[in-house]
């Protein structure tokens, strides 16, 4: 199994390690869950993403690669901004979500998922277009999640308030000074709060680690393992690789159509054009203490229309077991369905609103400092 | 591998179940401390109703995690005598102290076949340092 440059870290702080996509991970650490989940809420969450990938492109055709390979059109972005993506096969089907980032035309980093890194990589690589260079620097790089609401005072505090005032949404900036680490910032996130995205030289991993660490105490930090990321992301409304969209599910009717534009030819573009209005996802809570389990059907009126792709308590409703719906039809807010689980119990559920949790993802950098 | 807490007077499943002898062919059940740390925090324990038979190999419990939700394997045939009700309140004692107040349920068992082939301390510990951390 691959192991991060942190992983004496987490275990000599106590983590219960699990793994992810190939990654011996933290699941949480000694605080547990739901204290980490809470923490980066109210306070800043520290997480270790070295196991996700990173690949540069640069040269001429790279722009016209992207709007071949993405679904969003990059046209929409500028040097400096980055865009939330899917990758689809011939079949309209979800290869990774991913997202893209601009330097300049001809400069771009693209980050997609820890399990699918390689599998991405060959998929790039056999549609690259003649001019553009492809280059996998996931080994080389260190990538580390502050999120929270405290996240951007405490890089203020050590990077220089100047250095992020300015800093919007999806926006990042590049070589960044903290405590003589040099680093990508990104306003991006996978909890639905504020926060950034952190990229550097992987030899740095453990000093940048520290460094959020130690100074991040009176801000509240709490390292955070992947239990409190998956309950945030899920709260915050945004798919699992493998789970909400995959290889094999066309990525039609999602909450995520922000991340598609139809200006433009993408692979995959007509079979997902077909699939509309056959296919839909929702954000679901279930009613009482327990979670139905992992692939249990969704029912409409003793029909079933689908199946509960992931499941959560949700933390910050006060531990509601909530989760991701695919369906096969278009259900309103707050329509109840029911979920029937491989042992053949049933729970009531309702169809919510996404995100079930608005977190401070969207402030203005400047009211947050 | 990290270190888990096997007391020696208990026996021990496969499953991560401890059960305790209380003399007369009564016996308790919780989860292990190896059980515990994997489970998480926990938000709820749906025990069984007392009075109720159950089959060694069944399952009438279950744990609910922020993360997952874990089966409790009974290990033990008989009828269900006595259930921890203080855990309606406090969940989380399962895992903070699975050893003591954060016990499962009793049963009241038809022989003490069942019990003798559980695993021993230190036939568990053997098994523990089987399995993946």
């Amino acid at each position: 199994m691959n192991k991060t440059p942190l992983f004496e870290r987490h275990v000599a702080m106590g983590a219960t390690m699990a793994e992810f996509g190939g990654w011996d991970m933290p699941l949480w650490y000694k605080t547990g869950q739901t204290a980490e989940h809470k923490a980066t809420r109210e306070n800043c969450g520290l997480f270790d993403i070295c196991h996700m990938g990173e690949y540069i492109i640069t040269g001429k055709d790279s722009f016209a690669f992207w709007q071949k390979m993405l679904t969003n059109d990059v046209r929409a972005i500028e040097d400096g901004q980055a865009q939330y993506n899917f990758m689809l096969n011939e079949k309209g089907c979800v290869i990774d979500d991913c997202i893209v980032y601009r330097f300049n035309e001809e400069k771009w980093m693209l980050v997609v998922n820890a399990g699918t890194q390689d599998s991405d990589f060959e998929w790039l690589k056999k549609n690259a277009l003649p001019d553009m260079k492809l280059e996998n620097i996931s080994a080389q790089t260190c990538k580390l999640d502050l999120q929270g609401p405290n996240a951007p005072k405490l890089i203020a505090e050590i990077a220089g308030r100047e250095a992020i005032e300015g800093l919007k949404f999806f926006r990042f900036v590049d070589n960044v000074n903290l405590d003589g680490i040099k680093v990508l910032l990104s306003r991006t996130g996978y909890t639905g709060e504020i926060g950034f995205e952190i990229y550097c030289d992987i030899k740095e991993t453990v000093k940048l680690w520290d460094l959020l660490l130690t100074r991040g105490e009176k801000y509240g930090i709490m390292p955070a393992g992947l239990g409190a990321r998956d309950t945030l992301r899920l709260e915050a409304g945004l798919p699992l690789s493998g789970h909400e969209v995959r290889p094999d599910v066309v990525a039609a009717g999602t909450p995520w159509e922000f991340a598609i534009s139809y200006e433009h030819d993408f692979i995959g573009k007509e079979p997902l054009m077909a699939a509309k209005g056959t296919i839909f996802a929702y954000a679901i809570t279930v009613e009482g203490k327990r979670k139905p389990g992992d692939h249990s059907k969704v029912l409409y009126k003793g029909e079933e229309i689908g199946v509960l792709t992931s499941e959560i308590m949700a933390v910050s409703l006060g531990m509601v077991p909530a989760g991701f719906i695919r369906v096969n039809k278009e259900l309103a807010l707050d329509e109840e369905i029911e979920l029937l689980n491989e042992k053949g119990k049933t729970f009531k559920a309702f169809v919510k609103a996404n995100p079930l949790v608005k977190g401070t993802s969207r402030k203005k950098m400047a009211s947050m400092l | 591998m990290a270190n888990y807490n096997v007391p020696s007077e208990l026996r021990y499943s496969e499953t991560h179940e401890w059960v305790k002898d209380l003399g007369n062919k009564r016996y308790r059940l919780g989860i292990t401390d190896f059980a515990a740390q994997h489970a998480g925090d926990i938000t709820y324990v749906e025990l069984p109703e007392t009075e109720t038979v159950i089959d060694k190999d069944g399952v009438d419990c279950t744990i609910e995690t922020v993360k997952s939700s874990e089966d409790i394997c009974n290990q033990i045939s008989g009828t269900i005598v006595a259930v921890n009700d203080m855990l309606e309140d406090s969940p989380e004692t399962v895992s903070s102290d699975c050893y003591g107040d954060g016990w499962l349920y009793e049963v009241e068992a038809e022989s003490d076949d069942d019990f003798s082939s559980l695993m021993t301390a230190e036939e568990y510990e053997e098994f523990l340092a089987t399995q993946e951390d």
